[in-house]
């Protein structure tokens, strides 16, 4: 790191100086909230009054300029207006585009002003409207670029002002343009009110200028370094104005190496830059996604293992050997499948091409298990017509949720709409479709399902145990049945653990919600995936679950993700990734990644490192889908100290060996927590 | 043949060679004051009770057959809500043991690892661990000892183990009777035989503040292992306060005669001036 992305870096994330530019002023929406208007003029207009109204700032040191100063983007209905869509649309999330990946790469090339060509040429006059909007829509963003010029001059910045003279309004030919286009481009999508949609394969579409610029003497790489780290700073500095879940849930993912459309691999210089980057940068934008496969050099897995070293909580990785056939299968096309990327959390999508909404529904799995379980296993007779059972009670469960997602509205986005394939030619917005329109169905509480089912195995058809008294004893949330919740959690298999008995279970469920989407269309003519992801879905769904088979008591949580039930006693992260690995996850890639949490000191030397890596591959060559690695950190330590009922499997390495956190004595925890945080702070 | 093994950790990445799985065998014949796995020492499955997180609802006193004096029988378990009682070793067959860790060998030999069996004291179930090991396909064997066994069982050891892990705690007879409760004189025999012999090794050495950390100690450890052609290197283990940690769960109380306070010496010289590998872990 540089002194001066040092400096940056102090102001940016530490200080947080650059806040002190933001102002209390509120945008007026009453220009572009007119009754007359349409919807896509709305936006369009509110895009051009909310540009108008920002100022250009250009901070002490920074190279490459755009910094929010309005923290307000009211929406272009009134409430009693959006009261009225929502009676009668299905409105998802927000209601706004959200979850895409533009084609940034295109744009950059390009530049705006051919953009506008390309409407030209493509208005024909029955649609004057629309076309008209994505006008106002780009040339308000011209504008703001060549006020942002202006002020950088007139600040003596003529570096800037230069660069902006040329970008985005047109192509980019530098590298440092490319990335002064991109911070413009991508500023201006969170300007139109459009939310996490992700900044791609990064690493790719950068690469031919950095290396146009290497060969022409104009930059060393010593320089695109810096310029990375910068772009990445930038990243950071008004996400905390970015809507989510939670504060850092903003979509700014980007997603590095992998297979190319053309079918070769995509791992470059960038790739290992952006990594070196995350790690000296330490900060949580952008969120790096690795896409590996089998033949993948260990050396890359090494780099992002000291990435995850570092306890941020990524890279995430991707698993093109599973990823690519399982879109293709889908119906995507080679190209597409071979270019897909990852939206803000981890479902699959494809730049520039798909109006996917990868989350807009969920199969509650432990929701449906346990209800046949109550509802009739005191008629079944065996595992195959329980599993049977289960299968049907899946294929009624999709289709109410399919049947359910009728009448969508989606606001306009004229802006992002010319990022997407076809929007300017056809004169559409991307909020009504694009080249793919598939429904992403998340699926919840996996392992808790397939623990039940192997519950019900093991107690009632192997031991005879009476189903009522199981029922009973799930009815009560087993108070008095102490000694038959120890036999569900510590007597039965569970899924985790590499055996077959509770991991088979699984494969049959997965397999079952696969087949369960399969030819069904949605009404945007697209189809239904299947995936492992939960994203907020787990929450809700373990709220009116109950106590389950798998002896969860009603008040525990489920699993969030493709992972284990919280509880389960496991043998290791080696048996977790046999196990995890078992189903055929080509068929259920809608994303979810599993979960695996070290404690750092597991990363003590470098030899560990590799290890580590080979632990990540093993994963990928088993057929695993996709992956996060956690360095397990103080906060959950002492959360654990209050609930160690959640954390028995949280190990820490105490001297020359390690031990279940929750068995050991207090002071020995506070001692760990003590040198974590140490650690943490040196 | 069955053994008793207390615990089987995956992906042990400190315990030899590559990644690796650790078997803990139960029991051993020292007491040594900075043991830190006290549910290792006792030859049988025992009871263990978390104490850190217990509220003293006394749910599992009303299942026990046996007050004021428990037989491991794991009637209480079920009913501790919080999940805190646990029976510390589990007797297996050799087959299952064998099985079991075959099952993840793939990702093991991939990256140079294998088995590591530990303890407790795993010479202490010598038949059985010979037994499981036989079973393991050849598959990089290590174990983690005391070296405190009859010489026929280390000569068998030694046949058998592709690594021998073996603690060097104390040269001085007197001293080691007194902080490990045996006599090290078959220790350092074994020593000798492996230094003279052909079976890779590596020396540990637990750092203990007050009780072997001086000079003197290093340098008869040194000259001792000095020449040996199938050590690997010495390692050097410094004490750490945690090692009192699982006292409480076993109903033992942790009370070392040294100072837990003082900060371990380490000189790793008279290794280095022998060229003799050395690391502190």
């Amino acid at each position: 790191m540089t002194e001066r992305i040092r400096a940056l870096r102090a102001l940016i994330v530490e200080r947080k100086a650059h806040r002190a530019f933001r102002r209390e002023t509120a945008v007026d929406p009453s220009p572009y909230r007119r009754a007359e208007l349409k919807d896509f003029e709305r936006t369009a207009l509110r895009l051009k009054t909310f540009l108008e109204a920002e100022t250009p700032v250009i901070l002490p040191e920074e190279r490459i300029a755009f910094l929010r100063t309005l923290p307000d983007i009211p929406g272009i209905y009134t409430d009693a207006e959006w009261a009225e869509i929502t009676k009668d649309h299905y409105i998802h999330e927000q209601g706004r585009v959200c979850n895409l990946s533009p084609d940034y790469e295109t744009v950059i090339r390009k530049g705006l002003r051919a953009v506008l060509g390309e409407i030209d040429a493509a208005d024909a006059g029955e649609n004057r409207a629309y076309y008209d909007a994505m006008r106002t829509s780009l040339f308000a963003v011209i504008a703001f670029a060549a006020r942002y010029a202006e002020a950088t001059r007139a600040a003596g910045r003529e570096d800037i002002a230069r660069v902006l003279d040329k970008v985005p309004a047109g192509p980019a030919e530098t590298f440092l343009e490319a990335l002064q286009s991109l911070r413009a481009l991508h500023f201006c999508m969170w300007c139109e009110g459009d939310y996490h949609n992700t900044l791609g394969r990064f690493d790719r579409y950068m690469l031919p200028y950095y290396r146009r610029d290497l060969a022409a003497g104009r930059i060393t790489p010593e320089e695109a370094q810096e310029l990375i780290e910068e772009f990445f700073l930038a990243c950071n500095r008004d996400s905390d104005l970015y809507t989510g879940m939670q504060q850092g849930d903003n979509g700014q993912s980007i997603v590095l190496a992998g297979m190319t459309p053309e079918g070769e691999d995509g791992y470059n210089e960038l790739t290992d830059m952006c990594l070196t980057t995350s790690a000296e940068l330490m900060v949580i934008d952008p969120k790096i996604n690795l896409r590996v496969n089998g033949r993948t050099p260990l050396s890359l897995f090494e780099k992002g293992t000291r990435l995850t070293r570092l306890g941020l909580g990524f890279p995430q990785y991707e698993n093109d050997d599973v990823v690519i056939p399982g879109l293709m299968r889908l119906g995507y096309e080679e190209r597409d499948a071979r270019n897909y990327v990852v939206a803000a959390c981890w479902e699959f999508i494809v730049p520039g091409a798909g109006m996917d909404i990868p989350n807009i529904g969920a199969l509650p799995f432990a929701g449906v298990v346990n209800r046949v379980i109550r509802e009739k296993l005191g008629e079944i007779r065996d595992m195959d017509d329980l599993k049977t059972a289960v299968r049907e009670a899946i294929f009624a469960e999709v289709r109410r949720i399919a049947a359910g997602l009728k009448n969508l509205y989606v606001i306009p986005s004229p802006y992002l709409s010319v990022f997407f394939e076809g929007c300017v030619e056809k004169g559409r917005d991307i909020a009504s479709g694009c080249k793919y329109n598939n429904y992403g169905l998340h699926g919840t509480g996996l392992a808790t399902a397939a623990d039940s089912l192997a519950a019900v195995e093991e107690m009632v058809f192997r031991r005879g145990l009476a189903p009522e008294t199981l029922i009973a004893a799930m009815d009560a949330d087993f108070e008095g049945y102490d000694e038959l919740r120890w036999q569900l959690k510590n007597e039965c298999p569970k899924m985790g653990n590499d055996e077959d008995a509770a991991d088979g279970l699984a494969c049959f469920l997965l397999d079952a919600f696969a087949d369960a989407v399969e030819g069904l269309k949605n009404e945007r003519g697209g189809i239904f995936r299947a995936g492992t992801g939960s994203a907020m879905y787990y929450i809700w769904h373990a709220a009116d679950l109950g106590a389950t088979a798998d002896g969860r008591t009603a008040a525990e949580p489920l699993p969030a993700n493709y992972a284990p039930a919280l509880n389960t006693r496991l043998n290791g992260p080696a048996s977790l990734i046999r196990s995890f690995t078992k189903p055929d996850l080509t068929r259920v890639v809608n994303g979810g990644p599993l979960t695996i949490e070290f404690h750092d000191s597991v990363f003590r030397d470098g030899e560990a490192v590799a290890k580590v890596a080979r632990l990540v591959r093993s994963f990928i060559e088993g057929g695993g889908h996709q992956l996060q690695l956690n360095t397990v950190n103080r906060d959950r330590m002492l959360d654990a100290q209050k609930h160690p009922e959640n954390y028995k499997n949280l190990i820490v390495r105490v001297w020359g060996w390690s031990g279940y956190f929750v068995e050991l004595d207090k002071c020995y925890q506070d001692h760990i927590i003590q040198r974590v945080e140490l650690t943490a702070g040196a | 043949m069955e053994g008793v093994v207390f615990d089987i950790k995956e992906f042990a990445v400190f315990d030899g060679p590559g990644i690796r799985t650790t078997v803990f065998m139960k029991g051993c014949p020292l007491r040594c004051q900075w043991c830190h796995n006290p549910e290792g020492l006792r030859p049988e499955p025992q009871l263990t009770v978390s104490r850190a997180a217990c509220t003293g609802c006394g749910e599992c006193l009303k299942h026990c057959p046996t007050p004021g004096h428990c037989t491991a029988c794991g009637r209480c378990v079920p009913f501790c809500r919080l999940g805190l009682r646990r029976i510390a070793g589990r007797r297996m067959t050799a087959e299952a043991l064998a099985e079991k860790l075959l099952r993840g060998r793939a990702l093991l030999e991939e990256s140079g690892g294998g088995f590591t069996f530990s303890g407790g004291e795993p010479l202490m179930q010598w038949p059985f661990v010979r037994e499981v090991i036989a079973l393991l396909d050849g598959v990089h064997c290590a174990v983690e000892t005391s070296a405190y066994a009859p010489d026929a069982v280390f000569r068998e050891v030694m046949d058998t183990l592709d690594l021998v892990m073996m603690d060097v705690k104390l040269t001085d007879p007197e001293k080691h009777r007194r902080f490990t409760g045996v006599d090290n004189a078959p220790i350092l025999r074994h020593l000798d035989m492996l230094c003279a012999g052909s079976t890779p090794f590596i020396v540990r050495m637990p750092l203990i503040p007050g009780v072997n950390d001086e000079t003197a100690h290093f340098e008869a450890v040194a000259a001792r292992v000095a020449g040996a052609k199938a050590l690997q290197r010495v390692e050097m283990l410094p004490y750490h306060k945690t090692a009192g940690a699982k006292y409480g769960m076993v109903g033992l109380e942790y009370k070392p005669e040294f100072d837990v306070d003082r900060p371990v010496r380490i000189d790793t010289g008279p290794f280095e001036r022998r060229k003799i590998p050395v690391v502190t872990l």
